[in-house]
């Protein structure tokens, strides 16, 4: 991708971010007059940057919407929810396209059914804003029209229905006139909008037909010529033809099909992207060329994943519409994979310049060492020597130290990065579960490494969609309860030493701890004797369990098959643990305590076995020397008294399948680890020392491995294997 | 006068049809049961008469000289009415 494309791609985001941001307080308070400014300039903005890429269909939609905004700050027109909903789906396709070009590099061939769609959106609501747009079901008469002449459907782009007002002979209309004059006219249709009357009861002048047709034109070209007549005439796009009724493949397309089939089976050693990529595009074009536009389009969706792409293209072949859910499935395969690409990041130029400053320090500090070296050579006296190289050693721990604060600082990032896509998010939910929700976000200026960030969306939308479906009430049920209408959802952030706190916190009714009780007894997730001593507080973190779901059935936002259970796990993942402070009937508050950066953990390190094994200091409460004679079996397991507590020891060298022989000590050298309110003492052969390392994740073969969490180097070049506590003591 | 009645009892219509013309053809078509319309000769006709002509369920000869009406207003009508 060139480098003016990435500079476009970076620059819409945020403007479409921006614009989101206003839209919505716009919505919430429709006198803003400043946001109603700025998101009208960040889409003048994103429409100049398409027509500076030449992407005309996107300048094409936000002209629309930029025009109705327009007219709102003139006053012509009040803000509605219709409205700001559709400038929303408006970003939303700017969006679908600006992935499309991160994806392909190149401005999309297909976006203008997409543009004129919304330019439609917006034709409607700039003509005729106090009466809504055509319900849903005006569509039967298109798809008859369809049915009606399949042969001509397959070649039209819109269709169209025009229901003359009775009165417009005396305004002087000829609505034949206007349909002769149609561009790409490809059939007519004429029926009466009544049963036709008897001739002498036919009033000459009283127009009663209703005009349909097929048009190859564009939607905004027919919508231009109908232009005035907002009530009478509607107009539809035709992107999803369906695929019995267009054109079988010729020979040469099914060649050509074949020979994309071919190259997709090979075996792939290097740039399988780019084979999928070309075999993807001209499979779509032979289909578009087919007059397929709708396979075509569905060829370019699967064209990510292989799997999917041959088996599309096979189906095609074999005579069949590629099925919905391949495309579905695919879909799901892509955003994932988009997910987990790295974004741009925008960096501070001064936290660059440190970079800068801190790379000739170290070269300085460098050739102090070649001259240290040199001395040696010439057999200079070992003390002095040492003392040279000592201080060398704490030139370069210094050095490292700012380098290691300075690169981390580069990957830092404000928790609004995550907390910007909420407010639309839960705008959404809300509409969708017919509940009244505000949000409230603070600390968006909260910084956390990126890697953080970047992970815990996933996390918090389970937590406020839990909070949106289970915890917050309908209107009336709220006032019922005596709690305003209007439920209230915070996000907070906040930094707190090496720990970033993130809470979602709500004001409905809290978690049901008797149906938890109840639901944990079904569902065997603890027994009837533990749940009976449980208090209140350890009722309620039961619904982090796994094979918990506390939604009695499934809704669409928050049963998915995965509880609570998964974003303690995601939230562990990334070394943090997640908190539930629950006060029945007034709310739930979620809190996530994260650290602030994954780049550097502090270990100490233990042997065990033979092995080297780094624990994370964090989870390390104390070590202790334990006799052999107070270790006692509980069932298969053993156990030691600390302090009047019982706490479970591992041997960490069993536990990690190390061969042991029996040891002959008297003495047990234990670290005792806290995992959550847990205690658990782990056994080794020795004590290490404490070192600061850089945690390399695992991935390939190791990444599945139990125990684990990563890797790094120690000084001698041995490889240091870290610990995950969590996984190893359950 | 682009609409009128032919010697042989046809109602003929010629040329462009305005909307003027409307009247006098549901006068023409009311005046007797079995009416033929004979449109060969028509170029232009307005909505006005193509409504009368399809809520008549007269006879047509044609088809049309204007292409408009030939190649779609015509095809319509003969759909319309089957």
């Amino acid at each position: 991708m060139n480098e003016f494309l990435e500079q476009f791609l970076l620059e819409s985001r945020e403007l479409v971010e921006q614009a989101t941001g206003d839209l919505l307080g716009l919505e919430e308070n429709p006198q803003d007059n400043d946001r109603l400014d700025s998101a009208f300039r960040a889409f003048h903005t994103l429409k100049g940057a398409a027509g500076i890429v030449d992407f005309a269909a996107m300048g094409r939609a936000l002209h629309a919407a930029e025009d109705v905004l327009s007219r709102l700050r003139n006053g012509q027109a009040p803000v509605s929810a219709k409205l700001v909903s559709d400038s929303l789906t408006c970003l939303d396709q700017v969006v679908q396209w600006l992935d499309a070009m991160q994806e392909t590099g190149e401005v999309p061939t297909d976006a203008e059914a997409a543009a004129d769609a919304i330019v439609a959106r917006f034709a409607d609501l700039g003509k005729a804003p106090a009466t809504p747009s055509p319900p849903a079901a005006s569509t039967i008469w298109a798809d008859a029209l369809i049915e009606k002449y399949p042969e001509p459907a397959a070649a039209a782009r819109v269709a169209i229905r025009y229901r003359p007002d009775a009165e417009c002979f005396f305004r002087g209309d000829d609505p034949l006139a206007l349909m002769a004059a149609l561009p790409g006219l490809l059939v007519l249709d004429l029926a009466s909008g009544e049963v036709w009357p008897t001739l002498d009861a036919l009033d000459p002048f009283a127009c009663q037909l209703v005009l349909a047709a097929l048009s190859t034109a564009s939607m905004e070209a027919v919508a231009a010529h109908f232009g005035g007549r907002g009530d009478e005439i509607e107009i539809k796009p035709l992107a999803g033809v369906p695929a019995e009724l267009t054109g079988a493949l010729s020979v040469e397309a099914r060649r050509l099909l074949e020979a994309q089939l071919l190259l997709l089976k090979e075996p792939t050693v290097e740039g399988a992207a780019g084979r999928m990529a070309a075999a993807g595009r001209v499979a779509a074009n032979v289909l578009r060329h087919a007059g397929r536009p709708a396979d075509a389009l569905r060829i370019e969706q699967v064209a990510a994943s292989l799997d999917a792409l041959s088996k599309a293209i096979a189906a095609v072949l074999g005579g069949a519409a590629i099925a919905e859910a391949a495309v579905s499935e695919a879909g799901a395969a892509v955003s994932t994979q988009q997910d987990a690409t790295a974004r741009i990041l925008r960096v501070d130029v001064a936290r660059i310049d440190t970079l800068v400053k801190l790379t000739g320090e170290l070269t300085v500090a460098k050739n102090a060492l070649g001259y240290a070296a040199a001395l040696a050579q010439d057999g200079a006296d070992p003390k002095a020597l040492a003392s040279t190289l000592k201080d060398q050693q704490a030139l370069f721990e210094r050095l490292i130290n700012e380098l290691q604060q300075s690169v981390l600082g580069i990957r830092v990032l404000p928790l609004r990065h995550v907390f910007q896509r909420f407010p639309r998010l839960v705008r959404d939910m809300a509409a969708a579960l017919g509940k009244s929700v505000r949000l409230v976000t603070e600390g968006d200026a909260t910084e956390a490494d990126k890697a953080v960030v970047e992970s815990l969306f996933e996390p918090l939308l389970h937590l406020v969609r839990n909070a949106l479906d289970h915890g917050v009430e309908t209107e009336q049920d709220r006032v019922k309860a005596g709690k305003p209408p209007i439920a209230t959802i915070h996000l907070r952030g906040a930094r707190s030493g090496e720990h970033v706190l993130i809470e979602v916190e709500d004001d409905g009714r809290g978690v049901d701890l008797a149906r938890v009780r109840r639901v944990a007894a079904e569902r065997g997730v603890v027994s009837a004797e533990a749940l009976a001593a449980m208090g209140d507080a350890e009722v309620a973190e039961l619904i982090f369990a796994p094979g918990f779901s506390t939604a009695s059935e499934v809704t669409n936002l928050s049963g998915r098959g995965v509880g609570m259970d998964a974003v303690r796990t995601a939230v562990g993942r990334l070394g943090g643990r997640v908190t539930l402070e629950n006060r029945p009937a007034l709310g739930a508050r979620m809190r996530l305590t994260l650290p602030f950066t994954l780049m550097m953990t502090r270990l100490m390190t233990v042997e065990a076995g033979g092995q080297m094994f780094g624990i994370p200091m964090e989870a390390v409460m104390e070590t202790v020397k334990v006799a052999h004679d107070r270790i006692v079996p509980v069932g298969a397991a053993r156990a030691f008294v600390l302090r009047n507590r019982t706490i479970p020891l591992i041997d960490l060298a069993e536990a990690l399948g190390e061969p042991r022989p029996v040891p002959p000590k008297v003495e047990a050298k234990v670290v005792v680890v806290s995992i959550g309110a847990e205690l658990g003492g782990l056994e080794v052969d020795r004590l290490g020392e404490r070192i600061d390392v850089m945690l390399k994740p695992m991935d390939g073969l190791l990444s599945g491995m139990p125990g684990i969490a990563g890797t790094t180097l120690l000084g001698d070049g041995r490889v240091l294997i870290v610990l995950d506590l969590r996984e190893l003591l359950q | 006068m682009t609409v009128r009645r032919s010697a042989d009892g046809r109602i003929v219509l010629e040329g462009a049809c305005p909307i003027e013309d409307a009247e006098p053809l549901l006068q023409l078509l009311l005046a007797e049961t079995e009416c033929v319309v004979d449109w060969s000769r028509c170029d232009l006709a307005h909505a006005a008469i193509v409504q009368i002509l399809l809520a008549s369920g007269a006879r047509m000869i044609g088809p049309p000289s204007g292409a408009f009406l030939r190649d779609h207003v015509d095809p319509a009508l003969a759909r319309e009415r089957a």
